[in-house]
């Protein structure tokens, strides 16, 4: 155990996810669905996880200054509108721009209210998550009900930008997809995976993936990192340093609405949807502040959170016979297990209790049901963040001062 | 203190989440609820209905007041082609019309209906969402007609269930006919012998399963042994179904790759993603692969890119409805309760641009003489499909 422990962090991530990939290949056995592991499994995990993931980078930021943002609905609704105007007009590229300039815009809201007046961050977050699709609705009336395609309520189709298959791996010689093709229990699931995240990888999930050590880089190793993230956990600290604490934190709150406004454009690339939809972020936002929780405020946490949102809701929108999110009960059940065995070592009585009550029923559920209905594939994500948060949140470290006012001088 | 503070900020995402879920459907039922109950068509595509009669110059004292839904004129669908038939009705009947259009929220619905009862002696609504307005302001105003567009107008409180007044109308259509027809289209076009329907919201009273029922009815008639894979993007209460493109794309995708070659839809706003996908799907496979359109011909609507994927589109005539019940009015001969515009006065049918059925449109029409004729009868429950 201990020489496990000593491994480095990329080592001990790539076995816990090969012992995922090992899990997911025998139980899908049992039903006789190879989608589980099926290249566009993972490629449909990063789709729908991409949004959550920069949802949460961006209240990353906010709240590492000390500024609670639920916000990012609205802030990510704006992103989807200007994202789609940006790129109907200048071009897929300049639509992400635009896209995060209208989030950020949304950000600047957000931070004058809270830093300069000191409303509460919650009301003030409603405030713009309300302000948002209004705003929206007006400048579609006014300017896209002028389009070719569009109205009141949606925009015509938008472009998008272009994508990379990693030579060598998934094209030419094409390694990966021959080893899926050889069928060789695991070998041929975990390459078929990989497969998917190597083939057609758009340059948007690319970068956003890239945002991830990106923000850990900016956050934890720089300057401007550590003095930003001392005003979400002691301004009254970091004004006694010098800091210009109302600053960094304007900066933090438009950078996170940035974020989310990159998210709203992701949203409206043909990545997922290719066109401007009124109603589409569907509470995306929130859960990108749910990641946030569950990634305990840290930015790999959080894309973990992420991929752990997008997989089971990708696979189980593309699931037309219903076997895989079958197979993915008897994984929710063997996942609890482990949770209970991780919970017990820790001597925590109650969780261990209820971890195997939980993991009991999904394996009666599992052996019980032929197939599952459709509404439980629709609610699992959620359901494993609130089953994530109920066993974890002992073990999370909000920043101490998010949501806490602060004025100049009163410390 | 942390614990404490965690907490809040778990139970401010929690209340966020149920508000967002609350907002989310109020949303959808005020704006999109309709468009998935299904749009209709530009009229300027079809030929008149047959009912049309000679514009022997147009005398007529009776005016109509028009409130349109959420969204107002412009719409290019719903709203668009209730204006259609109004227009229609003022050259060929002479009747003059005002209209009027709800503010954001749709709190104003009452006040508007009140005022268009006030200086005019037909009174149309556009969507089911003026059900219970309309049916107040009716019963304070008995000197006015209402034609509600999409609801029965039906009381379900008495038995048998009665419309709510003798000046109550309303304007439903047979969509499950309709939707006979494209589906009977899709098994003829079909190469591969598996097709696909991708349906809104689930349950919201059996309204997107009379879709699926004629669908699937419509494509057996043609070869009984055909697959039909029908899935449906959320269930009621959460109407996000009707709001999302990317979820349509994703599943229409595994429709194609899973060897269905056309897939119907009757998810308003999300029928985007189908066609996006099919787009997709032929450029990827190099084999086409089509998407079927719904309520308006959405040939016309969607963009020229994607265009050459839609097979046809199953239309409902909101025109046809609007100006029918405005010609009854006209005629004295406007009646409560439901009236269905069905196959037999067009106000239901399939698109024809871009020429992809012509081949097949004799078979179509053979089916449609046949169920107006009553020798087929379309179910509206899957079930029974």
């Amino acid at each position: 155990m201990r020489r496990f422990a000593e491994l480095p962090a990329w080592a001990r991530w790539a076995l816990y996810a090969a012992l995922g990939v090992l899990l997911l290949t025998i139980v899908q056995g049992f039903d006789d669905t190879n989608r589980l592991t099926a290249a566009s499994s993972s490629q449909a995990m990063l789709r729908w996880g991409m949004p959550i993931l920069l949802a949460g980078l961006g209240g990353l930021f906010a709240e590492r200054a000390g500024i609670v943002n639920i916000g990012l609905e609205g802030m990510m609704i704006l992103g989807t509108w200007f994202g789609a105007w940006g790129a109907l007009n200048y071009g897929a590229w300049a639509g992400l721009l635009l896209g995060i300039a209208g989030g950020a815009l949304g950000g600047l809201i957000h931070a004058i209210a809270t830093i300069s007046f000191g409303v509460d961050h919650v009301i003030s977050g409603v405030a713009v998550n309300i302000l948002a699709p209004g705003a929206t609705r007006f400048l579609s009336s006014e300017i896209f009900t002028g389009y070719d395609g569009g109205s009141i309520t949606q925009s015509p189709r938008v472009p998008g930008v272009g994508h990379i298959t990693v030579p060598v791996l998934a094209s030419g010689p094409d390694l990966l997809g021959d080893v899926m093709r050889a069928d060789v229990f695991f070998f041929s699931d975990v390459a078929g995976l990989t497969r998917g995240l190597a083939t057609q990888l758009s340059l948007v999930t690319l970068i956003a993936l890239l945002l991830v050590p990106f923000t850990a880089w900016l956050l934890w190793r720089t300057r401007f990192g550590l003095r930003l993230r001392v005003c979400g956990e002691r301004p009254e600290a970091g004004e006694s340093q010098g800091i210009n604490v109302y600053r960094y934190k304007y900066v933090a709150v438009v950078i996170s609405g940035g974020f989310a406004g990159l998210a709203g454009a992701f949203i409206v690339s043909p990545e997922l949807s290719g066109i401007y939809l009124e109603g589409q972020t569907t509470g995306r936002g929130f859960i990108g502040l749910a990641a946030l929780i569950l990634g305990n405020w840290r930015p790999s946490g959080i894309l973990i959170g992420a991929l752990l949102f997008g997989y089971p809701f990708g696979v189980g929108l593309r699931d037309l016979d219903g076997a895989a999110s079958h197979s993915l009960l008897l994984v929710n059940a063997i996942a609890l297990v482990g949770v209970a065995v991780w919970a017990h070592r820790r001597g925590q009585r109650t969780s261990t209790i209820l971890a195997v009550v939980l993991s009991g029923l999904a394996a009666m559920w599992y052996l019980v049901a032929e197939e599952v209905p459709d509404w439980w594939t629709d609610i699992l994500p959620y359901v494993i963040v609130l089953v994530v948060l109920v066993f974890f949140t002992q073990r999370l470290r909000p920043p101490a001062a998010a949501g806490r006012p602060y004025r100049k001088g009163e410390a | 203190m942390k614990n404490r503070k965690l907490l809040f900020a778990l139970f401010a995402l929690v209340a966020m989440l149920v508000l967002a879920a609350c907002g989310g459907d109020d949303e959808a039922a005020t704006t999109e609820a309709p468009a998935a109950s299904t749009e209709a068509p530009p009229a300027s595509t079809e030929a008149p209905p047959a009912t049309t009669e000679a514009p022997a110059a147009p005398t007529t004292d009776v005016t109509v007041g028009l409130v349109f839904d959420i969204g107002g004129r412009g719409d290019q669908s719903f709203n668009d082609s209730a204006y259609a038939g109004l227009e229609r009705a003022g050259t060929e009947l002479g009747v003059k019309f005002t209209e009027a259009s709800p503010n954001d929220d749709g709190s104003n619905r009452a006040e508007l209906l009140q005022l268009a009862a006030d200086s005019n002696p037909m009174v149309i609504a556009v969507g089911f969402l003026f059900e219970g307005d309309a049916a107040k302001t009716a019963a304070a105003n008995a000197g006015s007609n209402f034609g509600v567009v999409d609801s029965a107008m039906l009381d379900f409180t008495k038995d048998p269930p009665a419309p709510y007044g003798d000046n109550v109308s309303g304007l439903v259509f047979a969509e499950h006919q309709g939707s006979f027809l494209v589906g009977a289209a899709a098994a003829l076009k079909s190469t591969t012998g598996s097709i696909g329907f991708i349906g809104g919201v689930k349950g919201v009273g059996g309204l997107i399963e009379k879709f699926e029922a004629g669908y699937i009815a419509g494509a057996k008639a043609v070869n009984p042994d055909i697959k039909v894979v029908s899935e449906y993007i959320t269930e009621a209460p959460d109407f996000d179904g009707f709001n999302a493109p990317d979820r349509a794309k994703d599943i229409a995708l595994a429709m194609y790759e899973g060897g269905a070659d056309i897939v119907y839809h009757a998810a308003g706003g999300s029928g985007a993603g189908l066609f996006e996908a099919a787009k997709t799907h032929s450029e990827a496979s190099g084999t086409k692969v089509w998407g079927i359109g719904v309520d308006s011909d959405q040939y016309n609507t969607v963009d020229p890119a994607v265009k050459d994927y839609v097979l046809t589109s199953m239309l409902k005539r909101v025109d046809v409805a609007v100006f029918e019940i405005i010609k009854a009015k006209v005629d004295g001969t406007i009646a409560a309760g439901p009236t269905t515009y069905d196959l037999s006065v067009d106000g239901v049918g399939y698109a024809t641009s871009g020429g992809f059925v012509d081949d097949i449109a004799p078979q179509l029409e053979e089916f449609k003489a046949k169920i107006i004729s009553g020798e087929i009868e379309v179910p509206t429950d899957p079930a029974a499909a």
